[in-house]
Formats: structure tokens, sequence, C-alpha cells
């Protein structure tokens, strides 16, 4: 890590908010989706396929984090 | 690329005759997909099921019956039947005598399961009765007394005082039990019954009904003991015999129950056909390579009694599917893999049947799946494991989910060997080479002490294999993104070839070629961007040709998609960077696995063993339970990875490749075919 000091502290305070807030925001929106998702395919087992799609839709926002976590501790 | 396999729709026509032969023969050649006749067309009409369906029904619903009573089921191991002989003995009525002798012994069993439970509830009638001191003969006899008997909850006696001349008898414990309070046994006047009925009914009461006999309950409950003893026993032996019987014939009976869907489904097949009053026509589609084969095989076995005629062989095009009349419209997907790919299959029937007219994306899924899968565990002492359960999972199991994920495990494990080994040079989460600085620098080599010669290192990369949680961070970043772009970008192509094929060229550039200028421009856009801001470029030369051709191609892909898809378009461009982004998840999976497998090493190791400064072995009392903890802990770090590795690499398929092409909803190719399993026919069926 290039930081030193207080700015490294700040930057993995941040990495951590970048990843815990993110994570916090694809729950919720996994909750649900995942919910209807079984919900679903228990009617009909055919749409497996689709429901993955929509399912993994709001886990995108947390890989995000995930990449602005890693930068701020490793590229910054 | 591959496409399914091309059919042909041939028309078969034969006389009414000669149907049933006919349909034997159907099934023999085993590549006629059948196209359901729609009634009322040209005066025919579908036909019926052949005449010696109704008996066969009549007894296969006698063989399940019987595999139901005597627990046979489709795992019962049974060895196989010569099917010739099997429809000689079910023709002699073998299933009407078995079914008789199966009865016999069921019969006499059903008859002492009713008498044992008659008696369970005397039994649990007289028990309730032992506490009240009347013989059983005079709960009942009378002309002017009512006799109510039952169990109440709470305790009637004094409520009960209130009849006038009434005999009562109530015995209550106030320890409440399960089934409740007491017994009550309440003697009355015809015409005070309603009065008592009302008062028990506030205690909870439920009658029950006094069981015949003589004497007091506690004889007639010795004696009813004795009568259930000799009952079990008794179904005992029947039970036995029920046994015998299901030893006896379940080989027979599961070979008839198979030979018997046989026979009702080849006489189901009429409901399919259009029949007249002399002949049949039956419309199917072939696999073109198998026409030619086809044709001369049902004309060898049926002679003149057949004409086949090739109507059509199906391109490509969609115009082909549209001009087509309705039931002829969907030429059936049967997918054209090798043997590796076709274990891929299952997960693109996952999302969809690929339709007639597109790429198949099993060959890709294959390709791509093993190889993320790979590299997102990318540690050869995990991967050995994986190639172990993978190659094993290959040899013995049938099911398709369970060889789909043998599949991935082997070849996953495979590529994950080659990563884990060249690329990453770690094994279990420790580098193979390296000095010994907990925790982030834990190696083989300063572990057990030895020297690694030269050419081991030479064959990694960076001499030592890149490390997933120090310096290579950023650099296993891009190459995500970098692998991410190629994926992405094998999606559109293929989807420009389908639309391509399904179309023209002129549809394709509108619809998809106006996504790939997009996507190219997007991407040498963030290139230039990224430098720029990041890698502190100064913006001139090559880097703002860059920069100004990335968004000029841009601005030319969101026009051409404006035109094909309207104001969507616009919306959706963010999300090319939201895709390519979301191959990071390729290095990100691998880090927090390399991350998990570090600490477990360091608490084992560093914190356990003390082995923060240098490598001191501690006694071997404690150091192999320890190494058993460690063992434990690294086979949950290898279980996540199955979880974790495995659903985000069929994900990028699923989501950020296949959506690029795949449209699916095509129809699954299912030629007129009998399985066998219990049974074996002779005449061994010719595949065409």
């Amino acid at each position: 890590m290039a930081l030193e000091g207080e700015a490294a502290g700040l930057a993995a305070i941040g990495a951590g908010l970048a990843v815990g807030l993110t994570g916090i925001g694809a729950g919720m929106g996994e909750k649900d989706v995942g919910a209807a998702a079984v919900g679903a395919m228990t009617e009909d087992r055919s749409i497996f396929g689709t429901a993955m799609i929509f399912m993994v839709i709001p886990e995108t926002i947390v890989i995000f984090g995930l990449v602005i976590a890693i930068i701020a501790l490793f590229a910054l | 690329m591959s496409l399914p396999e091309s059919m042909s729709r041939v028309v078969v026509v034969g006389t009414k005759s000669h149907m049933e032969e006919a349909i034997e023969a159907f099934y023999s050649v085993r590549a006629l997909h059948v196209i359901d006749h729609t009634a009322g067309t040209d005066g025919m009409s579908i036909g019926s099921p052949l005449p010696t369906n109704t008996k066969a029904s009549e007894r296969l619903l006698k063989v399940r019956a019987m595999e139901k009573e005597l627990g046979i089921g489709k795992n019962t191991e049974t060895s196989k039947v010569s099917a010739d002989e099997l429809r000689e003995q079910i023709s002699y009525g073998s299933v009407e005598g078995v079914e008789a002798e199966v009865l016999k012994v069921l019969d006499v069993r059903n008859d002492l399961n009713r008498r044992i439970t008659e008696l369970n509830a005397k039994k649990k009638s007289l028990e309730l009765l032992t506490a009240i001191p009347v013989d059983l003969e005079l709960y009942s006899g009378y002309k002017s007394l009512a006799v109510i008997v039952g169990t109440v909850e709470k305790d009637p006696s004094e409520a009960l005082k209130a009849l006038a001349d009434a005999e009562i008898f109530v015995s209550f414990k106030k320890k409440k039990k399960k089934s409740g309070g007491g017994v009550a046994a309440v003697f009355v006047k015809n015409e005070d019954r309603d009065k008592a009925s009302s008062i028990l009914s506030d205690h909870g009461f439920v009658e029950f009904a006094v069981p015949e006999g003589k004497g007091p309950a506690s004889g007639a409950l010795v004696l009813a003991d004795a009568g259930l003893a000799d009952l079990n026993d008794k179904l005992e032996s029947v039970e036995k015999e029920v046994e015998a019987l299901q030893i006896k014939h379940k080989t027979f009976l599961r070979a008839t129950d198979e030979e018997l869907s046989i026979e009702i489904e080849k006489g189901e097949v009429p409901l399919r056909l259009a029949v007249g009053e002399y002949s049949y026509i039956m419309d199917a589609w072939v696999p073109t390579k198998k026409v030619q084969v086809v044709t001369t095989e049902l004309e060898s076995r049926l002679g003149n009694d057949v004409h086949i005629e090739v109507e059509e062989t199906r391109g490509r095009n969609m115009h082909e599917e549209e001009e087509a009349e309705e039931r002829f419209k969907k030429a059936p997907t049967k997918n054209n893999n090798g043997i590796i790919a076709k274990e891929f299959e299952h997960a693109t029937s996952l999302v969809a049947i690929p339709k007639y007219q597109e790429i198949d994306p099993s060959i890709l899924i294959m390709f791509f799946l093993p190889l993320f899968f790979g590299f997102m565990i990318g540690d050869c002492g995990y991967a050995i494991p994986f190639i172990i359960i993978g190659a094993y999972g290959l040899k013995v199991t049938r099911h398709k989910d369970w060889r789909a994920i043998a599949t991935v495990l082997f070849f996953g494990g495979i590529w994950s060997f080659l990563f884990g080994f060249f690329f990453f040079g770690e094994a279990f989460g420790m580098h193979f080479i390296g000095h010994w600085e907990p925790p982030l620098g834990m190696t083989w080599e300063a572990l057990l002490g030895v020297s690694m010669p030269d050419w081991f290192s030479g064959i990694m990369v960076n001499g030592h294999g890149v490390s997933k949680l120090e310096d290579d961070v950023v650099m296993l970043l891009k190459l995500a993104v970098y692998i991410g772009i190629i994926h992405i970008m094998i999606g559109y192509i293929c989807g420009f070839l389908n639309v391509r094929r399904q179309h023209n060229n002129k549809h394709a550039f509108i619809e998809k070629g106006g996504w790939i200028i997009l996507f190219i421009g997007m991407v040498v856009l963030c290139y230039a961007l990224t430098q720029v801001l990041f890698s502190k470029v100064p913006l001139e030369g090559m880097l703002l040709y860059l920069l100004i051709a990335g968004a000029a191609m841009l601005v030319v892909g969101v026009a051409i998609n404006f035109k094909a898809e309207g104001a969507k378009a616009i919306l959706e461009v963010p999300n090319v960077i939201g895709m390519i982004l979301s191959y990071t998840r390729l290095a990100a999976i691998g880090m927090s696995k390399a991350g998990m497998a570090m600490a477990f090493n360091y608490i084992v190791f560093g914190m356990f063993m003390g082995m923060t400064d240098a490598v001191v072995w501690p006694e071997w009392y404690l150091l192999i339970p320890l190494l058993l903890f460690l063992a434990f802990l690294h086979f949950v770090v290898w279980t996540l990875g199955i979880l974790s590795a495995g659903l985000h690499a069929l994900r990028l398929q699923f989501v950020e490749l296949m959506t690029k092409f795949f449209v699916g909803g095509g129809t699954k190719y299912e030629p007129l075919i009998i399985k066998r399993f219990k049974t074996i026919k002779q005449e061994t069926n010719k595949e065409v």
C-alpha cells in the first residue's frame, strides 16, 4: 500500500464501507428476487436459468464495491 | 460453430392393415420425431390406439398395484429377462396367475390388519373401563335406563350430583394425562339422559362404545391381549410370505411393467398419425444425414406397404419457418456435439433448449465454464481432489445433473491445477517458493526446509507465481477484465452470426453490429480514460486518437442501436461497463479463497505452532491434531470453492455470455425409441 498513516486508515475504512454497504444493498435486492424466484421455480422447474439470471442481477453491485475496495487498498 | 443437426421432414404413407408392423419398424430405426396430426384434414382423422392396448393397460394396472403392495420400486434390484419369453408368459396369462397368488396372501394380510386395528380399539376401551367396578354385561340391556360411558377432561362428579336417581361412576386422576383426565359411566333414567349429556359435555366428555363381553373389564382385557398377540404372530408369518412373494416375483413384475409400458406406448402411436379407411399418413422429422438410411430400412422391412417421401430439408433462415404450415413450423433441435460438449448440454438446457436456427452454446460453456472455475480456484492443492472426484463421478454416475457437476469438477480441476501450478505457483494457499514471513509470506519451501531447484521456479510465472494477496492484485483484476472482454466479444460475434444466418447481413448489422461497435468503442474509451485518470499518462498522441476513436465508435454504436431498438438502447449503455466489471469476480473470488486459506494456515502454523519468525516444528503429539485441524479448515475452503467458483463461473456463462446471442425456445428432438432396462430384446435394434 502506497498510502501511509492516517490516509491508509481512511482508505481501509473506505474499502470496508464500499464492500459492506454494497453487500447490504445486494442482499436487500436479492432477498426479494430470490424469494420470488424460488416461488416461481416450485411452479415450473424449467425456468431455473431465467430465475438465476434475475437472481444474480443485484449482485453486480457488490462486485463494484469490491473493485472500489481493492483499488482503495492496493491501487491508490 | 455448432448448430443443431439439420432436419428433414418426411411423409410416410402405408396401409392401415399393416400398421402394427409399421410401428415396430418406426421404433426400430430410432430416428423418427413424429409430428402430431391435427384432426380434420383431407378426410383423415386421428387414429385410435391398437386393439391390444386395452388388455395391456388392464394388465399394467394389475402389475403396478402388485408392485405397490409388495414394495417393489424403481430401485429394486432385479435381473434382466428376455422380452420374447416374457411376452409369451404374459399372453398365457401369467400376470393373472401371479395376481391370484399375490392377492390370496394380501387378502389374509389385510384381514389380519383390520382385526388387529379393531382389537386395539377394543383394548383401549377396556383399559379405560378397568377403572370402573362394573361388569361388562351390566352396561347394556335396560329398557328405562340410559347408559353413558366416555372419557372426560375435567372431574364431573360434583356436577352430576344434580341428577336424581342416577348411578354414577367416575374415575378421575388429578394428574392430567395426555388422553385426558379420566373416565365416567353414568346410569340415568331415560328422561334424564339429555341433562346428563349436557353436564358431561361441559367437562370435555367424549363417548365411546362399551365392548361386548362378560365379567369385569380387566378379565376381558387379558383375553384381548392374548388375542392380539395371536393375531400379531399370524401377521408376522404372513409378512414373511409377502416377503417371499416379493423375492419370487420382483423380476417378473418389474420386467412385465416395462414390457407392458412399451407395448402401450407403441399402441398409442396411431393417436399421433392421420388414419383413413385404408391407409395411414405419418409426418416426421428425421436428421438429414439419416434420411437415406431410414428410408432404405423402412422399405426393406415393410416392402410395398410403405411409401416414404422427403418433403423438405429445413434451412436455418427464419423465413422458411415463417412460411411453413403451423404444425411444421418448428423443426426439433438435436444437439450436435462431441462427447465432451455433450455433458454441457444439460447446462444449456437449464436456460432453454436452443432454437433450430441458432448456435448451441454448449461448446462455449464446455470451454469457458471449467476455465473460469479453474481460474477462480487457482490452487493445485485443491485441484487434485476435484480431478479425482470428477473422474470418479464421470465413471459411476448416469444421472445428468450429477454428470454435469462431475464434468465441471474434472475439467475445472485440471484447469485449476494448471493455473495453480504454473500461474499462481501455490498449493493449499501457500506458494511453493519464497521465504517464511507470516502471515502473507508462508511457503512450502520454507515450511519443509527444502530448496526448490532453479528449473522449478523457472516454469512459474514471475519465478514464484502470481501473488493473489499482495503485489499482483491489480494485475489480476486487469487480467479478469481482459478475459471478460474476450468472453463478451465472443458472445456478440455469435449473436451476429445467428442473426446473419436467420435473416441477412443487413439485419445482423443493425441488430448486433451496433452492439459490437458500441462495445469496442466503450472498451477503447475506457482504456484511454483509465490510462489518463489512474496511470496519469498525458493525453496526447496515440492515447488521444484512441480516446477520440473510442468515443466516435460509441456514438455510432448508440446511433445504430437507437435506430434498431429505440430509446431503450441508450439506457443499456452503462450496462456494458457493468458487464465488463462483472468479470472482476474471477479475480475477487480467487482472492477471497486465497485469503481464507492464508488465514487458516496462519492460525495453525503461526498462532498455534508459533512459527511466526522461523519454522520450528512442535512435538508429534501436538503436531498431528493440529494438522488434522488444518485439514478440516482447508476442507471448508474447498467446499466453499465448489459453491462460489462453480456458481459464479456458471453465472458468467448464463448472464454475460448467453444473453448476447442465445434466445432458446426450441423443441427437443424426441424420436421414437424404446429404452429397455429390465428386459432384453433378442433381435438387436439396429441404430441407423
